[in-house]
């Protein structure tokens, strides 16, 4: 396990560099950030002392070696438009909004895809399974900024205001961009469960399960679902990774404070500092994920061995 | 010398009355009644605004987002009226005093949310800021600032003090609008400012205005409370939060559920149906945004160029270009009538604006005039169009393609090549657009005089692509440097005539800013300007 961890940590760090370095490139092949910081009138002269003040007029190669090792220091410069640092910036918006946001989602999309995708998998083909199939995919295909606009329409103005259309800040705000968030991945899981559970029911330690006379209730959550919620793990460890770097649809229309509109907004106004602290942050996300993600395959699985 | 200072006068003369109306107030209670319907002083109102301010240092940046959110904290010596008049701010007056010399009278018993006074000392230390001197002496550090006043205003030669409340500045020519560039410009406190720094001041701003930002949530709210202590007519109600709700579907929710007041840049084919709600109200206001197609004129050692000269340097193409397009089509189709077809190259809303002929749609003439410049069937004129997609917002993204077609219309072979805004950026500013190339955009500004639109084409700048000929300079620099108001206010309007004429760019359209709200907030009237006043705005009990 020791040996398998430092291996990881030492994968982790060359990732983090490739992404680090990529980015870097990526962001400065978008162009110029100083016309932004203008005005309209600025001449040349202007706009090559802007550049100058920025320090982007140094040769490539020398900003970024600054930048490779400022980055150990968690020292991702300073924000272009906001003039703030851009760590600072990121992990203001990741915690608590983002992390709350997505972890209301995380909470909703598991806890209820458990029983209606079993629920759906013991009933094939009954009333329950259609319902459930139905409902799935009518959240897969509905797009989020329609589907929270709905939820805004109908929790907001038509029911009276049951729940605030936009916001942050407690457990009301956070209803219905959670909800909005969490469908999509909800439906996937309730499907993945169902045909998990189905493939599983069919095995032999499932009949033998039964045939020594164990409940069905025991049967079904003890025995099947824990083989069958392996590739759940595999997905939710991505959706996660998802639901805290990318929920831009969802601020956007719920005014959330999170980090996916900061960074967002960052590329079209070219902050390489902010862009790059937030895609920094993400890949961090990613990899520790997919690192928790192979250590709980452990639990779910005894013959997962981690060398 | 006489009679000038006399003629100079007149702006000055005209500021008195309206200032011996906002004479610093004493502790009176706030009413409770407005209009004969009850009010609430102590309400909060939420306005529901597109986006936060990046910064509140006025240095930084005033652009059309953060203009709003710094004019509620900050003043300037200039202030305008709901109509974009010039009126009296934290200077009583200003007058030329002599053909160099301007004089501001500042008001008196004015204080910063801090309590410091505001003073002649404050006017010098903000022009320090303003023209990047004596910041070693203060101990502040320089900031990239949008606008380079020791640049733009060369000629801004000193300044000094005269008494506690007369200021004085002094120039090595004529400067006719250094009411309006300095005027218009945010006051920040001096002892502040040097105490905190310029981070401080960003961060945490102080300002003379009617309200004292009391929390700033970036991305997502600003909260502020009245200035009890404000010198002139104050809001009638105790907070106001500024919330960002980017999307505009979810702006009209919110304020259809009750949970925001006042709600900015409402679609314009949302606002007839906001009208009909009793429980709303709908208002409207033209803006300094004037949205033009740009098209490339420069001549080949002015740009980027490959050795050939812009396309459109012909006269006649460029008006052929205005006559092809249907201006009262897009306003109406596209913008629901919530814009304005302007053929001057001057806002409407701006001081020293005069009226222009429409250019007709005329199609027919539009071929003739390209054939007569040598553009006929055989040989049609091409255009590369870069179009900034997603930056001005859905009306604009419509309106780029349907000009496009309606330049096609009349035979011009155009290629539309969307880009996002900071591409098109790039381009103008390192001035590789190609010789048949043209953009659309708009430009605003926070000045009120008809110059601020008129530079545009004086120097090479971004977005001059059609230099002033010789003789449109000369014209143009003798409105810099008439000081005489009835006559350059002549020069203003010989000059947008002949700009008219001389078509540098395809005026498209001026837009008209849309507002909602509920119907207890009363007595809200939108500004030309980038900002909102909340002053003398109640909110119904």
């Amino acid at each position: 396990m020791r040996a398998f961890l430092l291996r990881r940590a030492l994968h982790a760090v060359f990732v983090l560099w490739g992404v680090v370095t990529a980015v870097f490139f990526l962001v400065r092949l978008t162009g110029d950030p100083t016309p932004f910081l203008v005005d309209q009138s600025a001449t040349q002269q202007e706009i090559a002392e802007a550049r100058h003040t920025l320090g982007l007029d140094r040769a490539l190669h020398v900003q970024y070696l600054e930048f490779l090792l400022a980055v150990p220091r968690g020292d991702f410069g300073t924000s272009i438009r906001e003039k703030r640092p851009a760590m600072g910036m990121v992990l203001e918006h990741l915690w608590p909004a983002t992390v709350e946001l997505a972890a209301a989602a995380l909470v909703i999309s598991t806890v209820l895809a458990i029983p209606l995708g079993v629920a759906s998998a013991t009933h094939k083909n009954g009333a329950v399974d259609h319902v459930s199939r139905l409902a799935s995919l009518f959240l897969q295909s509905m797009p989020s900024f329609w589907l929270g606009l709905m939820l805004i329409l109908l929790f907001a103005v038509e029911l009276g205001g049951l729940l605030p259309a936009f916001g942050s800040g407690s457990v009301r705000h956070l209803i219905l961009p959670a909800v909005t968030l969490a469908a999509a991945p909800l439906a996937q899981n309730v499907r993945l469960i169902r045909s998990g559970m189905l493939e599983v029911l069919q095995q032999d330690y499932v009949r033998t399960a039964r045939a020594k006379g164990l409940a069905e209730r025991l049967v079904i959550y003890r025995h099947a679902l824990r083989n069958a919620a392996i590739p759940v793990i595999t997905v939710t460890g991505l959706s996660l990774g998802f639901m805290l770097s990318g929920a831009v649809i969802i601020e956007t229309v719920f005014s959330w404070p999170g980090m996916g509109r900061l960074i967002v907004q960052a590329v079209p106004g070219r902050d390489f500092p902010v862009i790059q602290a937030g895609v920094f942050v993400f890949a961090l996300i990613f990899v520790g994920l997919n690192l928790l993600v192979d250590l709980l395959y452990t639990v779910a699985d005894p013959r997962v061995r981690l060398t | 010398m006489a009679r000038w200072t006399r003629s100079l006068l007149v702006p000055m003369i005209l500021a008195w009355p309206l200032a011996a109306t906002a004479q610093p107030r004493t502790a009176a209670e706030p009413p409770r009644v407005v209009d004969g319907v009850a009010i609430d002083p102590d309400a909060e109102l939420i306005v529901a605004l597109a986006d936060d301010t990046n910064n509140m240092d006025p240095r930084i940046g005033m652009g059309s987002i953060r203009s709003n959110y710094i004019r509620q904290v900050f003043e300037s010596l200039v202030d305008v009226d709901a109509r974009g008049r010039p009126v009296p701010g934290l200077a009583l007056g200003w007058k030329p005093v002599t053909e160099l010399t301007w004089e501001f009278t500042l008001r008196r018993g004015v204080t910063f949310h801090d309590g410091e006074p505001f003073n002649a000392d404050t006017v010098l230390f903000n022009l320090d800021r303003f023209f990047r001197r004596n910041l070693d002496r203060w101990s502040i550090k320089d900031v990239l600032a949008a606008t380079s006043f020791e640049k733009t205003y060369p000629f801004v030669a000193r300044w000094e003090r005269v008494d506690d409340y007369t200021v004085r500045i002094h120039t090595s020519e004529p400067a006719p609008t250094l009411w309006d560039f300095i005027g218009r410009e945010p006051m920040v406190p001096k002892a502040y400012t040097i105490k905190n720094g310029v981070d401080g001041l960003n961060e945490r701003p102080v300002g003379t205005g009617p309200w004292k930002m009391v929390e700033w949530k970036r991305k997502t709210s600003m909260l502020f409370e009245r200035h009890d202590a404000y010198w002139g007519t104050a809001p009638l109600f105790r907070k106001m939060r500024f919330q960002t709700i980017p999307e505009g579907a979810a702006r009209i929710a919110a304020l259809r559920a009750g949970q925001v007041g006042l709600i900015e840049g409402v679609p314009p084919f949302d606002a007839p149906a906001l009208a009909q709600d009793s429980k709303l109200k709908v208002a409207s206001s033209p803006q300094k945004l004037a949205c033009r197609l740009y098209v490339n004129g420069r001549p080949k050692d002015k740009y980027d160029s490959g050795g050939k000269d812009g396309l459109f340097a012909d006269q006649r193409v460029r008006l052929a270009l205005n006559l092809a397009v249907n201006k009262d089509a897009i306003v109406k189709k596209i913008f629901n009538g919530y814009a304005q077809a302007n053929s001057s190259p001057v806002a409407s809303v701006s001081y020293g604006y005069a009226p222009q002929e429409p250019y007709p749609y005329d199609p027919a003439r539009a071929r003739a005039l390209l054939a007569e410049a040598g553009w006929r069937d055989g040989n049609p004129l091409t255009l590369q169009l870069l179009f900034p997609a997603k930056h001005y917002g859905q009306s604009f993204d419509e309106m780029t393609p349907a000009v496009a077609e309606m330049l096609k219309d009349v035979g011009v072979q155009v290629t539309v090549r969307p880009v996002d805004f900071a591409t098109l950026l790039q381009t103008t500013t390192k001035g590789t657009l190609p010789p048949n190339g043209a953009f659309t955009a708009c430009r605003t500004g926070n000045n009120l005089d008809a110059d601020d639109y008129l530079h545009d084409w004086a120097a090479i700048a971004l977005i001059n692509w059609v230099p002033y000929p010789p003789e449109l300079m000369t014209l143009y620099t003798a409105t810099r440097r008439e000081v005489d108001p009835p006559k350059r206010l002549r020069l203003l309007a010989d000059l947008q005539r002949q700009v008219r004429d001389w078509a540098p760019v395809v005026a498209l359209y001026q837009e008209v800013k849309v507002y909602a709200h509920s119907a207890r907030v009363l007595r809200f009237t939108p500004l030309p300007e980038l900002n909102m006043d909340f002053r003398g705005v109640a909110v119904k009990k």
